[in-house]
């Protein structure tokens, strides 16, 4: 038995992989802790011994004999194992007596041998699915009873809770590895579930009175669904946004980076070609550039806004100060008199131009607070059509009784 | 010099841009051979026709390769240009050499930033385009040339550069220059 020196980690996890496999077979056999097989290689050797015992024919072998037929394997490790074989029957005395030297082997440890190298290289799934065709079969069989249903539905859900529960719990509290490590339990489910379905589907026809058991069944791969739709999330979060499951751990890279030397780590990059193109640069966009960075035009303002208004309220609305102005040509209207009809005015004016100057004098030195005239309209309306002017209404410009404040 | 050779001059200049050969070195197929105006030796440009040339993604509207800071680094490059034109009537290359303050002037009428800002900037701008072969300058060296990729423009690109050439205001220190 050689240490595995130099194997390769991929060599490694392999073989641990099939052992997983053995001794989770082999629990249910083991007769106490710590006598499981603890080398993938011993299978080999007890594949070679039971080999040589089906050569010999009837007539069995010797312990000596057997150790020669396995001269590939070191003896004492053939020996030990015989012994482990004789214990657990596997290999008994071809007559029991004291003394006897030949010995058989039973046919079932070798079945047994084929059905685990089967398990470890298909990861059980091809005998699930046998299992399940089986089961099909059993309880399509016209002779099948309700028993045999029951029983049938009571298998197939142990078998998934169990397979739900180990990947729950990996998914749960397991590391990422681990669970890749036991991907095979992902394998193939959806066909796993179906064929279950159909039997499910047999079953509940048959015998409706099994409706408890098949809900179980149900609940069950359900939950083997969902085990696997949270450990298939599991892994592809682990894998990154690649999606490369078959990727190394990031551990792995930074240790490989750490302990090579610089020939190794520039292997890496022995079938790269690095091929960047040329960045490129046009006169359009030297252009565009250079025009882009000119400031464009002098400083601005911001436009104007209603509420700027004190600084415009200054000269601007200061009430223009005409009073002198009206009050002197109030006098001119007025003359030495007291009072005059606005008749009398627009005669004296003689043409329409100067009259409605006129007016609109008299009236805006009626509404002026400071002056102390008064543009009185009263009833009544001179018209005279052939002269100027054809129609005046009554009304009389007068100075006003103790004015001029 | 074969097609093998050919070939590997190809992948060279693709790979690291254009290559100095010294003088009566090879002239693999479809390069132009740019040789220094002292002699001392050649550059290797590979030509593409105009229709596989860079040129034809700004046609395509599709995005070329482009480097940081496209402005700035094209700003830098057009005053580089504009200080290392010795001729705009002739050919671009190999122009001449130009004082970093000569072109630090130039950049800085272009973008009107502050000195320091402006200076940063320009460095940048310089690493960038000399690393790709756009400007020869040497780290911490006090005259830039112009790079033998510029050589690549075709004559309705070098109208285009005229233009911009004119448009600049003049560099003072003409007689600063020396030729390369």
């Amino acid at each position: 038995m050689s240490e595995p020196v130099d194997a390769m980690l991929d060599d490694l996890t392999t073989e641990a992989a099939v052992l997983r496999v053995y001794r989770q077979a082999f629990a249910v056999l083991a007769r106490e802790s710590g006598a499981m097989i603890l080398d993938v290689d011993l299978i080999d050797v007890d594949e070679a011994i039971l080999e040589a015992f089906a050569e010999a024919g009837s007539d069995g072998m010797t312990a000596a004999e057997v150790v020669v037929a396995c001269h590939r394997f070191d003896p004492r490790v053939v020996e030990r194992r015989l012994g482990v074989l004789r214990d657990y029957r596997a290999v008994s005395k071809l007559v029991d007596r004291p003394n006897e030297q030949h010995y058989r082997a039973a046919f079932a440890p070798y079945i047994m041998v084929l059905f685990l190298r089967r398990l470890a290289e298909r990861g059980g799934q091809s005998e699930l699915h046998q299992l399940l065709t089986l089961e099909q079969l059993n309880v399509s069989h016209q002779d099948a009873a309700e028993s045999d249903g029951q029983a049938s539905v009571n298998r197939l859900t142990k078998v998934f809770r169990l397979l739900a529960n180990e990947l729950t719990s990996l998914v749960q509290r397991g590391a990422a590895e681990a669970l890749r490590e036991n991907a095979q339990l992902l394998w193939g489910n959806r066909p796993l579930i179906v064929q279950a379905e159909e039997v499910h589907g047999i079953v509940l026809q048959r015998w409706p009175a099994l409706g408890p058991q098949c809900a179980a069944l149900r609940i069950s791969l359900a939950a083997y669904g969902d085990a696997i739709e949270a450990a298939a999330g599991r892994l592809i979060e682990q894998a990154g946004a690649t999606r490369a499951l078959g990727f190394l751990p990031a551990e792995t890279w930074i240790s490989f980076a750490r302990r090579s030397d610089t020939g190794t780590l520039a292997a890496v990059l022995d079938t790269f070609v690095f091929d960047a193109p040329a960045p490129w640069l046009s006169p359009q966009a030297l252009a565009e550039a250079v025009e882009s960075a000119r400031p464009s035009g002098g400083p601005r303002f911001r436009p104007p806004r209603s509420d700027d208004g004190p600084d415009l309220a200054g000269p601007d609305l200061v009430p223009a100060d005409d009073t002198a102005e009206l009050r002197a040509a109030a006098e001119q209207l007025l003359g030495e008199r007291s009072s005059v009809t606005v008749a009398e005015l627009l005669d004296e004016a003689g043409d329409w131009p100067t009259g409605r100057r006129l007016v609109g004098q008299m009236i805006a030195i009626h509404h002026h607070p400071d002056l102390g005239f008064e543009l009185r309209w009263g009833n009544g309306l001179r018209i005279d059509a052939e002269s100027f002017p054809s129609w005046v209404s009554a009304g009389r410009f007068e100075r006003l009784t103790g004015a001029s404040r | 010099m074969n097609q093998t050779e050919t070939a590997l001059w190809w992948a060279r200049t693709r790979a690291a841009g254009p290559q100095r050969i010294p003088p009566g070195g090879p002239a693999p197929a479809g390069m132009l051979r740019l040789p220094e105006p002292d002699g001392s030796g050649a550059w290797l440009l590979p030509v593409f026709p105009d229709s596989a040339s860079a040129a034809v993604l700004d046609e395509l509207g599709l995005p070329g390769h482009v480097l940081e800071h496209p402005n700035d680094s094209a700003r830098v490059l057009a005053a580089c240009v504009r200080c290392c034109w010795a001729d705009p009537a002739g050919p671009l290359w190999p122009g001449v050499a130009a004082a970093w303050e000569q072109v630090a002037a130039a950049f800085g009428a272009i973008v009107h930033r502050e000195e320091a800002v402006s200076h940063r900037a320009l460095l940048a701008g310089v690493r960038r385009l000399a690393r790709s072969g756009w400007l020869l300058w040497d780290e911490g060296a006090p005259m830039i040339r112009l790079g033998p990729r510029v050589a690549a423009w075709n004559a309705a690109q070098l109208s285009t550069l005229r233009e911009l050439y004119r448009s600049m205001p003049p560099v003072g220190g003409d007689a600063a220059r020396t030729p390369a």
